[in-house]
């Protein structure tokens, strides 16, 4: 096993499982489509808040989707293989990371437009939506990555991984919607976005090598 | 009159000789029709007098719409009809019939959203008739994911006829949604009983139009369901008798 044999076989395996992408993308829809529905369907209500919307929704379906990233190749010894395969683990794990970010992302910020538009984003601030997630869901899916590992041995870890990772969330949410804001009242929100990628950074540098720890600790 | 053609519609092997010979000429029927009807509409029928060309989009927008509900009207009795006579060919129906239907949905969302900006001013609105649409097409998604997602047959075919049958509630509400509620969307433009509200020559292009919707999909779910039926009934006689002698 190589580092790119790793890469091809993980795209692969989300290929063939592409259904649980899309089934983490309908959650992100139906999350979306209660707030208008379970509030005020008005555009003076949805246009102000519709950044936060959306934010919420794509963090809960994150760490949806997130939740059962090793839970198939814990099940099936692959991680079993991937700690005696020579290669580092921290390394092997921010691939699987990584391609998960890009098979999830990309769809869901392609959907953003049409979600923004139904929620009356103003569309001066999609932009600003957009390049928030962007910083911020690496953050998301590298921090969801050492809850995933942590409760991949429990058979109903699902809750727990949820209530251990939502938290951690909590500030990337807090700064994204704070510079969507602040753009549409004119405030600067250089230092929000700045915030945002150092936390994402931060997770970079750090989720790998915690999420090896896990998995060595699940794996017995 | 005899029945015994119909009956014998509940066997793949029948159901898969017998569409064979009908799938070509309905589908090309419809195709023509709805060339013609939305051809017609697009082109030749008189202009509206307040909304100008914009109400064309109807000659597209109706059939989709119509054919939406019809498609899952359809995938409700074939999941009633598992559940209460476990004929094999209804889960068959159901899973070569959702995404054509959630297609259709698709279709009437958008080009909905594409005529209510000239003329609503808005993409979208959270009115009753168009949330209701929207939550149909989630109905479809979701048994598209249930069938993808159970990897046992059998388990898959009693979930997606039990959901097919639970998401009929949604059809009544999505048919009266303009009625009940007071909302944006203006009550149905097109009805076969009543006398239409739009001049003759509006009314047979949609006519046409929907017409031809309706071949359409009946053609392309024949032949869905007979690559489905290839698939299921792979390891009995017949099927490999017919991949033998004249291949796929």
């Amino acid at each position: 096993m190589t580092y790119f044999s790793f890469f091809k076989a993980e795209c692969l395996a989300l290929f063939y499982t592409k259904q649980r992408v899309v089934n983490a993308l309908l959650f992100f829809v139906m999350v979306v489509v209660l707030f208008p529905l379970g509030i005020d369907p008005s555009a003076e209500f949805l246009s102000p808040v519709a950044g936060g919307i959306i934010w919420c929704a794509a963090a809960l379906s994150v760490v949806i989707s997130v939740e059962s990233m090793y839970k198939e190749s814990y099940l099936d010894g692959t991680l079993t293989q991937l700690i005696v395969s020579g290669l580092s683990l921290p390394w092997l794990i921010l691939i699987k990371v990584g391609v998960y970010w890009g098979a999830m992302m990309l769809p869901l910020l392609l959907l953003t437009p049409v979600f923004a538009q139904m929620l009356f984003l103003p569309s001066d601030s999609l932009f600003m939506l957009l390049a928030t997630l962007l910083l911020g869901t690496p953050g998301l899916f590298l921090i969801g990555s050492i809850g995933a590992a942590l409760t991949v041995s429990l058979r109903q870890g699902a809750m727990l991984m949820v209530l251990l990772i939502l938290p951690f969330y909590f500030p990337i949410i807090i700064f994204s919607t704070a510079a969507i804001k602040a753009m549409q009242l004119g405030l600067p929100y250089g230092g929000l976005l700045a915030l945002l990628g150092a936390i994402s950074l931060l997770a970079l540098v750090v989720s790998p090598v915690m999420t090896s720890l896990c998995i060595k600790a699940s794996v017995r | 009159m005899n029945w015994i053609w119909f009956h014998k519609l509940g066997s793949p092997k029948w159901f898969y000789q017998w569409s064979s010979k009908w799938a070509l000429p309905v589908f090309s029927m419809g195709l023509l029709a709805m060339l013609v009807g939305v051809g017609w509409g697009l082109g030749f029928a008189p202009t509206d007098y307040q909304q100008g060309d914009t109400y064309r989009i109807i000659y597209l927008h109706v059939p989709a719409a119509v054919l939406a509900e019809s498609c899952y009207l359809s995938l409700g009795v074939a999941g009633f009809v598992y559940l209460v006579w476990q004929m094999k060919m209804a889960p068959i129906f159901i899973k070569s019939m959702a995404p054509i239907g959630a297609a259709m949905a698709a279709i009437a969302l958008l080009s909905g959203a594409i005529w209510g900006k000239p003329t609503w001013g808005t993409w979208w609105v959270w009115d009753a008739r168009l949330t209701s649409v929207l939550v149909l097409f989630l109905l479809y998604m979701g048994i598209i994911a249930l069938q993808n997602t159970l990897e046992d047959a059998a388990l898959a075919n009693q979930a997606t006829a039990i959901v097919s049958v639970l998401g009929l509630i949604n059809l009544p509400i999505i048919k009266y949604s303009v009625n009940w509620w007071n909302t944006l969307h203006q009550p149905a433009s097109f009805s076969l009983t009543e006398k239409p509200a739009m001049p003759m020559e509006m009314w047979l292009p949609l006519l046409i139009a929907v017409i031809g919707f309706y071949c359409l999909v009946v053609g392309l779910v024949m032949w869905r369901m007979q690559s489905e039926i290839l698939l299921r009934e792979r390891r009995t006689q017949w099927v490999k008798e017919k991949v033998m002698n004249h291949g796929v």
